[in-house]
């Protein structure tokens, strides 16, 4: 058998043919995302052995496959994830950034002009009209605090539904993928090199989209079945069986959605923050930062609040009546009681609430309260730094942090835990409950005047009031300090009925005093300071203590517009403005950080994919070229077959 | 580097929605002229920023308590300046009626011009603020503070207290001064004790107090109370007794030399004057006389017209009145100085805080505001640099083989 000149050509058509195919498949698609270009693979036939010599045979398509590198891949998987986790961390902290930077100015203009309302019934307290500008600031001052809070509700719905969508979205990929993997298994002929490389494109782009979301890591077996994984390892789809995420309410805090892994017969917990992605992006920003502000928000709503009511719980109103409340009351039964969250795996029954005594002290992180069978121990989640509350049943547990555990009722099993938000709910529930200007306390109950005869530069000061009505009727009163013998100091205590107790020992530099003395009720507290020696052994220093009520006395209220300047929150060291503007800033801070991982995500990316796209990327010019390459090959070979016609028709001519 | 058509088309789209997204952050930047928009710009500033508006906050509360109280440091310091021309009436009216000229009708006319002196002071000491609130009633400010008994005396109702305004940190100015302190609490010019002097039979010699004070308070205190004394010359053998409330002796000479300190129980007295044998007088605890008690007295004493009979007692009576008359006098130029030194205290920290407020804004501006130059020339800058890819998109990407086939 000779070589036939007619089979090799038209074995250069056919691979001219689909060559050309393969061009024409490359330019229309593109623009086709996740697409990798493809190459017809041409080999030579083998020749045929003829006297001692290989004569060619045409040639043949071994293959078409896909220009792809498996490495260059991966690694534009990986950036893939770590750019969403980026750029949705970025975007949600900008958001919050933003919420926290506009509402945040406006708190502070409110608490300021509050202060100027209450510095204006300091200057004429029994001014009606000024009277009532406090309480229309104090209203603006609270809805404030509300509308931020509910800023912040609505950040977390949406996030939530975000996961929610992401969710869907992974559990129809999951399924497509699997459907992929079963259709490339049936599709796929072993003994073939035949690759079905749209399939796989189409498989990879999935893969991508998931990437975004997650973190992604694949295996492909002999076969071609890719199993996936997401986040640390947990597989989403196994070869052909697909699993699907569903998102079920948070334990203890419902709002705290978790993710559930579901196969066909069992469940999974998901750790979210750990998923990676835009997925892992959202739960990290919403259970550590979105938390950690909605916190200090609602400290400083709670600071506020508790500050401005214990002011107007020293003096006394327009009626001659203790100041009532101006905010709602920080520790009503229900708030105590949301403070306390339960999870649902505990064995026993207790029920607890939470009793602020120190907003000062209150820290803005969680806590956790674990019964270990004999006692109760809480730790701080954020620092770590724990304490012993003591055995279960013996109802109000003291703590260091400002605070007090009360058990209300039923007892808590061994290992038991709860979790404990000091402030929660507190911006969301502010209100101002005072509704008549009268009842602002610009008035304090009593003062103290030092006699004219006092030679020396002690004094009694009040430093804290406690029933303001009571040490009011307990007046007219006398302290007599006087230094006999010399470096020994002493005080006695006149009463409204005249009597004077013994001489009550007194250390310089200072001492405080509750008033009445003991065994009444103390109704308030004073605080001896300096060395008040008295002239002589009869003739101590004295301090007369008197009813101070009048319409006129704007002490209290004076008293009150100073604590915008005094440091409250966090352990006595921010005001009421700082406080916020620490938040904000640490917000701010965080918000340009995550700005800059992104941009850095973002370069890292956009190397990923150049490199990938180095490989696998379609280039117009190239196959422009490769078209016209391809065409003049199909021409060529149409003239090998012109060629061995010519010849068969010689051959026939010289026979005839 | 191999470059696909795709990466071409999506770089170039990023990249120019990059410099689009510049020039968009630049553009609210300069419209905005501020640097710092949102914590996120700058966090450190931020912070310092919030100190800063915090603190021109504050100065903007003071600065309106100091409006406030150089107002009522005002009124109070004319109000005094009026009541001191008042009293500078009074006191000539008194010096007029110690002509020894004067007929019983006209002592009792320049007594009616000083009850008007009294009732003028008394308008003063009532006066109100714009708000209708008494400013000499301490903390009971509803109250008219100072009424006129039908006796003539007159009643305090306010208190002791004293209205206070924040100005500065910890700086507190009181805006009022409390009827008490302004117009009762006047040191009596004896000292601590006022003298009562017979009136049927009077003393002859015209024996008077020159000056009662408490020089040691322990044993004061310790001595029998009321602290009433009984001085009485040669009543037997002895040249002085003197008898505390419950007529034991407390201080008895037989070498009463005139002008001589007498002490007992505490007390130092001393007494101008030759004792006639039989004179009596006593003293009794009063450290401050209010300064209508005193004018009340100078009226009395003019009303008793021309005194034909006991005239040095009459004298002694003048000499006592008078010298309290002074002693108001200085009190209200006390007053009024008071008043004084907290409007330069005021001042002085006013412009403190203008000072801090300069500062403060400085500060603020440096950290806030933009620099407009610096912006404007980087706004160029990133609008060059989109014009400049928006020009080069344009220009290759119609840039391709087939445009040749």
């Amino acid at each position: 058998m000779t070589v036939s000149l007619y089979q090799t050509g038209v074995s250069g058509l056919l691979a001219a043919q689909q060559q050309l195919a393969t061009t024409g498949h490359n330019i229309s698609n593109v623009n086709t995302d996740g697409y990798t270009r493809q190459r017809a693979e041409q080999n030579s036939a083998l020749g045929l052995y003829n006297g001692g010599n290989y004569i060619g045979g045409g040639t043949y398509v071994q293959d078409i496959t896909r220009l792809y590198d498996k490495f260059s891949y991966k690694e534009q998987l990986l950036n893939t994830s770590n750019l969403g986790n980026a750029d949705a961390f970025d975007s949600r902290l900008s958001q919050l950034n933003e919420i926290m930077s506009f509402s945040g100015e406006a708190i502070t203009k409110s608490v300021d002009q509050f202060y100027q309302s209450v510095n204006g019934v300091a200057d004429d307290p029994s001014d009606l009209g000024l009277r009532s500008i406090v309480l229309n600031q104090a209203e603006i001052l609270s809805s404030d605090f509300r509308s931020l809070n509910q800023n912040f509700d609505e950040l977390e719905k949406s996030i939530n539904g975000g996961i929610e969508q992401v969710a869907r979205k992974i559990s129809d990929i999951s399924l497509e993928l699997a459907r992929i993997n079963e259709t490339i298994l049936q599709a796929k002929d072993l003994t073939q090199a035949g690759q079905p490389n749209d399939l796989l494109d189409k498989r990879d782009q999935l893969v991508t989209e998931l990437g975004q979301y997650t973190k992604v890591s694949t295996v492909e077996d002999n076969n071609g079945v890719m199993t996936v994984m997401v986040g640390q390892g947990t597989t989403l789809v196994a070869g052909i069986t697909p699993l699907t995420l569903s998102v079920e309410s948070g334990d203890p805090d419902p709002l705290q959605t978790q993710l559930r892994l579901v196969g066909r017969n069992s469940t999974v917990a998901l750790n979210g923050a750990k998923l990676g992605g835009s997925l892992g992006a959202s739960f990290e920003f919403r259970d550590e930062n979105l938390a950690k502000v909605r916190s200090e928000i609602n400290r400083l709503a709670m600071a506020i609040s508790a500050t401005l009511n214990n002011s107007q719980s020293d003096g006394l109103d327009l009626n001659a009546k203790q100041g009532a409340n101006l905010f709602s009351d920080i520790n009503t039964t229900a708030l105590q009681e949301s403070r306390v969250l339960s999870p649902s795996n505990n064995g026993g029954d207790l029920e607890a609430k939470v009793n602020i005594t120190d907003v000062s002290l209150l820290p803005t992180d969680e806590f956790e309260v674990r019964y270990n069978g004999a006692i109760y121990t809480i730790t701080n989640m954020t620092t770590g730094e724990s304490e012993s509350l003591g055995g279960a049943g013996t109802g109000t547990h003291a703590t260091s942090f400002g605070f007090e555990f009360i058990e209300i009722g039923g007892v808590p099993a061994n290992d038991d835990s709860y979790i404990i938000r000091p402030s929660e709910n507190s911006a969301a529930s502010m209100q101002v409950t005072l509704n008549d200007s009268a009842g602002i306390a610009a008035s304090s109950a009593v003062e103290i005047t030092p006699s004219d005869h006092n030679v020396s530069a002690g004094a009694v000061t009040i430093v804290d009031m406690f029933d303001p009505i009571n040490a009011q009727a307990g007046m007219p009163m006398r302290i007599d300090v006087l230094e006999d013998p010399l470096g020994t100091f002493s005080y006695t205590i006149t009463d409204s009925a005249n009597v004077t107790s013994a001489p009550i020992a007194y250390t310089p530099p200072s001492q405080l005093i509750n008033l009445p003395a003991s065994p009444a009720t103390a109704t308030f507290q004073v605080e001896i300071s300096g060395k008040p020696s008295g002239s002589g052994p009869n003739a101590p220093e004295q301090f007369f203590i008197g009813d101070a009520f009048g319409l006129g006395n704007s002490s209290n209220a004076v008293t009150m517009a100073k604590t915008q300047e005094l440091g409250v929150a966090n352990g006595g060291k921010e005001t009421f403005s700082q406080s916020l503007a620490v938040s904000t800033s640490v917000v701010g801070a965080k918000a340009s950080s995550a700005t800059l991982i992104a941009e850095t995500a973002q370069a890292l990316y956009t190397q990923a994919f150049n490199r990938n796209q180095e490989t696998s990327g379609v280039n117009l010019d190239e196959e422009a070229a490769n078209l016209l390459k391809f065409q003049q090959a199909y021409q060529a070979s149409s003239q090998i077959i012109s060629v061995a016609n010519t010849i068969f028709d010689t051959i026939l001519a010289a026979v005839r | 580097m191999r470059v696909s058509t795709a990466q071409f088309y999506m770089q170039s789209a990023s990249q120019m929605s990059n410099k689009t997204s510049d020039v968009n952050e630049q553009m609210a930047y300069l419209s905005s002229g501020k640097r710092v928009l949102t914590a996120k710009d700058d966090a450190v500033a931020f912070g310092t920023l919030v100190g800063y508006k915090d603190d021109l906050a504050n100065i903007d509360k003071y600065n309106r308590n100091i409006n406030q109280a150089e107002n009522h440091n005002s009124l109070q310091e004319v109000l005094f300046s009026d009541a001191q021309l008042i009293l500078d009436t009074v006191k000539q009216d008194m010096l007029l009626a110690n002509n020894g000229r004067m007929s019983d009708e006209d002592l009792q006319s320049i007594a009616s011009q000083v009850r008007n002196s009294l009732d003028q002071l008394l308008d003063i000491a009532n006066s109100q603020d714009e708000n209708g609130d008494y400013l000499f009633a301490g903390y009971q400010t509803e109250k008219e503070p100072f009424s006129q008994q039908v006796d003539n005396s007159v009643t305090y109702n306010g208190d002791a207290g004293v209205r206070e305004l924040q100005v500065a940190k910890n700086i507190k100015v009181p805006v009022s001064q409390s009827g008490e302190a302004a117009f009762n609490k006047i040191a009596n010019a004896l000292g601590d004790f006022s003298a009562t002097y017979p009136v049927t039979p009077a003393n002859l010699s015209g024996i008077a107090v020159e000056q009662a004070n408490v020089t040691n308070r322990s044993d004061f205190n310790a001595s029998t109370t009321p602290h009433n004394y009984t001085f009485t010359f040669k009543p037997t053998a002895a040249d002085l007794v003197v008898t505390d409330n419950g007529g034991t002796p407390v201080f008895t000479t037989s070498t009463y030399t005139a002008g001589q300190s007498i002490t007992f129980d505490g007390i130092e007295v001393t007494l101008s004057g030759n004792p006639l044998p039989g004179d009596n007088f006593t003293i009794s605890q009063e450290e401050n006389i209010s300064i209508f008690s005193t004018i009340n007295d100078a009226i009395e004493w003019m009303e008793k017209g021309s005194v034909s009979t006991n005239q040095e007692q009459h004298a002694v009576d003048y000499k006592t009145t008078l010298n309290q008359l002074n002693s108001v006098m200085t009190h209200i130029s006390s007053r009024q100085v008071d008043s004084g030194i907290r409007l330069q205290v005021i001042e002085s920290q006013r412009s403190r805080h203008l000072d801090s407020q300069l500062y403060l804004e400085s500060g603020k501006s440096r950290i806030e505001d933009l620099d407009f130059a610096k912006a404007i020339s980087e706004f160029e800058q990133s609008k060059i640099a989109l014009q400049a890819s928006q020009q080069t998109f344009s220009k290759i990407q119609n840039l391709t083989l087939f445009n040749y086939l």
